[in-house]
């Protein structure tokens, strides 16, 4: 029997928020938005009205980035967005800026151009950084294209003349988050770097780049991998910052640090799909050589980053969306419920956020047009700083980003790094 | 470019002092500047059709036995009154009510709903045989049952055939209730002898109209429809 009540249209398409994608707008302040960037730098200057072209033959592939933000009197939610824009525009020093969900067009997605660079900025309830890095790569290609080169696809650049599978649009953590057992999660306050506030809409970032080979010499010696020794190395940095205050008491030192959970689980999905894990180290169990800190990681990653905690991890998040309670509790109580949360616990639960893409794959035939990317984890949500690594081909980018005066834990951080026999180069948009 | 000479790091040309520890940079030499076949099986077994099974073993023999021993004990010790029937009845409600879930879990829900309407008039008239009148039972128990067993019917109808979105499952609701209520007021009045007209039951339907009518409107605009259904996901 056909159902009259069916709609196949595709003025009826709308997606849920996923599970991730509920918290970021509940987090929204004046001063603060869950906004990340990825920029691209080419080797010849951008052209903007090619780039304009691009973005828009681009984004109709990307139908869960051209998107608005609504609410519903139970859930927000995502709606096709078919007004004008985005429009790209000249780079500003004070990227990540805060973004409203009614201005700009209802964009949740900014474009600019800078010299030789392409950033893309993308609210982080549209996707995660594996899913704006695949915008971002077929961007640059279908840019590169229209400039009159030859680019294949594959490694993260789609075809933009087909649709979108459904596999693109789900939301990963209904699927994969299927245990009955919810795993409980140990919380304790972290150290808490408290930093002196610059005003509002200042965003201040320091990028280390290196070589890819040097740091993984570095961290050969130390037998780990290079995620574990950077991890290890900003440990290292918040320790010595902690060791230089007063305190009346030690806390201990956490990372929060999201894993891409389609490294264990078989998604394609564009929208968000991480979980974090909290790397620590306790000082108040005494003193801490770097090589202690070292082997620390190493052992921690080895037990958590594995599928069954990860699958335990997601359930438990799981279990407060698919509560019958939160289902039908009016979206401003769960806003309260939510940032208070946040506010309390889950922000002090961590010193410092790190996250790292890993090594970047591109078509052979892109590479000659490619320079490095780039990573900026955005305006942190208290007084921190917030450090993004990336890497591709031969260059690996470590970039802080913080809005405090103090820029004590990126000095540790890199002088560290020098140590250990790293040339680091400095780009910073301080004055 | 320069290093700076405290941190030891490289500074992008354009910086004029380290941004990690403010230290001006001088640089005294510039000073402008396939499908394979899988080893096993893909497919997966669930042990949910044996557990079931099991349950249903056991819950036939404990609410028999409940209803075998209740009837024995009638029957031979405590005689006073026919009291096991209210339990047998219970008995064979439960069973019944279990019989889709743990029992026979391909049973179309139609027939379970109609077993389910059975078992609730066999078991008012097991009661009505230990009351001292049954009239009760055929002037309002039998066909307020037979009402709702009816409407459940159609309820399930509709969602599985029909449509079972959120607005839709509102409509099936808001019809249903006003025609139970005065089906319950008309047929009350007939067993107390009362003038046959609505009361209460018309206080029900009328809000009940307006919700259908709104209801119907809202079905009937796409757009209208949309806007609600993304608005009031939960």
């Amino acid at each position: 029997m056909k159902n009259p009540f069916s709609n196949s249209s595709s003025d009826s398409v709308w997606y849920n928020l996923d599970l991730s994608a509920i918290v970021y707008p509940t987090l929204q302040r004046r001063d603060f938005s869950s906004v990340y960037r990825l920029s691209v730098l080419l080797t010849e200057k951008v052209d903007p009205v090619i780039l304009q072209k691009a973005v828009d033959l681009t984004l109709q592939r990307f139908p869960t980035y051209k998107v608005a933000m609504r609410r519903g009197l139970f859930w927000r939610y995502l709606e096709p967005n078919n007004r004008p824009g985005p429009y790209v525009r000249p780079d500003i020093r004070n990227f990540c800026m805060p973004m409203s969900f009614h201005s700009d067009n209802r964009y949740l997605i900014r474009i600019y151009y800078y010299q030789k660079r392409i950033s893309v900025e993308i609210h982080h309830s549209l996707g995660d950084g594996n899913g704006g890095m695949c915008l971002l790569k077929t961007l640059t290609a279908v840019y590169l294209r229209l400039c009159g080169h030859s680019i294949s696809d594959g490694f993260g650049v789609l075809d933009i003349n087909t649709s979108p599978s459904p596999g693109e649009l789900e939301d990963a953590y209904m699927k994969y988050s299927n245990l009955k057992y919810k795993p409980p999660r140990p919380m304790e306050k972290a150290y808490r770097v408290r930093g002196t506030r610059e005003p509002v809409h200042t965003f201040h970032v320091i990028g280390g780049i290196m070589s890819v080979s040097e740091v993984q010499k570095a961290a050969k010696r130390y037998h780990a991998t290079i995620t574990e020794y950077l991890n290890a190395v900003l440990l290292y940095a918040l320790l010595q910052k902690q060791k230089s205050e007063f305190h009346l008491k030690l806390r201990p030192v956490k990372l929060a640090m999201p894993i891409n959970l389609r490294r264990f689980f078989p998604s394609q999905t564009l929208r968000n799909f991480i979980t974090m894990i909290y790397p620590s180290i306790d000082p108040r169990l005494g003193e801490y050589k770097f090589e202690d800190i070292v082997t620390h990681i190493h052992h921690y990653m080895h037990l958590y980053i594995e599928e069954n905690y990860l699958r335990g991890d997601i359930t438990t998040n799981a279990a407060a969306q698919r509560n019958p309670i939160a289902r039908i509790t009016p979206l401003f109580i769960k806003d309260l419920v939510v940032r208070t949360f946040y506010a309390r616990v889950q922000d002090r639960n961590s010193s410092a956020g790190i996250t790292n893409m890993g090594r970047l794959e591109l078509p052979e035939d892109m590479k000659p047009y490619i320079d490095r990317f780039d990573i900026y984890m955005g305006i942190p949500y208290s007084s921190r700083t917030n450090c993004a690594v990336i890497s591709f081909e031969n260059t690996l980018t470590v970039n802080f980003a913080s809005c405090i005066v103090e820029s004590d834990i990126e000095r540790n951080f890199f002088r560290k790094l020098v140590e250990d026999g790293i040339e680091v180069t400095i780009e910073s948009n301080r004055e | 470019m320069s290093y700076c000479v405290n941190c030891g790091v490289k500074l992008e040309e354009s910086l004029t002092k380290c941004p990690l520890c403010n230290t001006p940079v001088i640089n005294p030499n510039i000073l402008k500047r396939m499908e394979p076949t899988p080893a096993y099986p893909q497919k997966s077994a669930t042990m949910e059709e044996a557990r079931r099974h099991d349950w249903g073993i056991l819950l036939t023999i404990v609410l028999s036995a409940t209803a075998i021993s209740c009837g024995l004990l009638n029957l031979f010790v405590f005689r006073s009154g026919m009291w096991s029937l209210l339990i047998i009845g219970a008995c064979i409600l439960i069973w019944v009510f279990a019989l889709p879930t743990v029992i026979y879990s391909r049973i179309p829900i139609y027939f379970s709903l109609l077993f389910d309407g059975f078992a609730v008039v066999v078991y008012l008239y097991m009661i009505s045989r230990v009351t001292p009148s049954d009239h009760w039972f055929f002037s309002l128990a039998l066909p307020i049952t037979l009402l709702v067993t009816f409407e459940m019917i159609v309820f399930a109808f509709l969602y599985r055939k029909v449509s079972h979105s959120f607005l839709a499952i509102a409509l099936y609701f808001f019809i249903e209730i006003p025609i139970l209520c005065i089906g319950i007021e008309l047929l009350t009045r007939l067993y107390f002898a009362a003038p046959v007209r609505l009361v209460w039951s018309a206080i029900v339907l009328v809000p009940c109209v307006v919700i259908v009518f709104a209801l119907i409107t809202v079905l009937s605009r796409k757009r209208l429809r949309d806007s609600i259904r993304r608005r009031l996901h939960f």
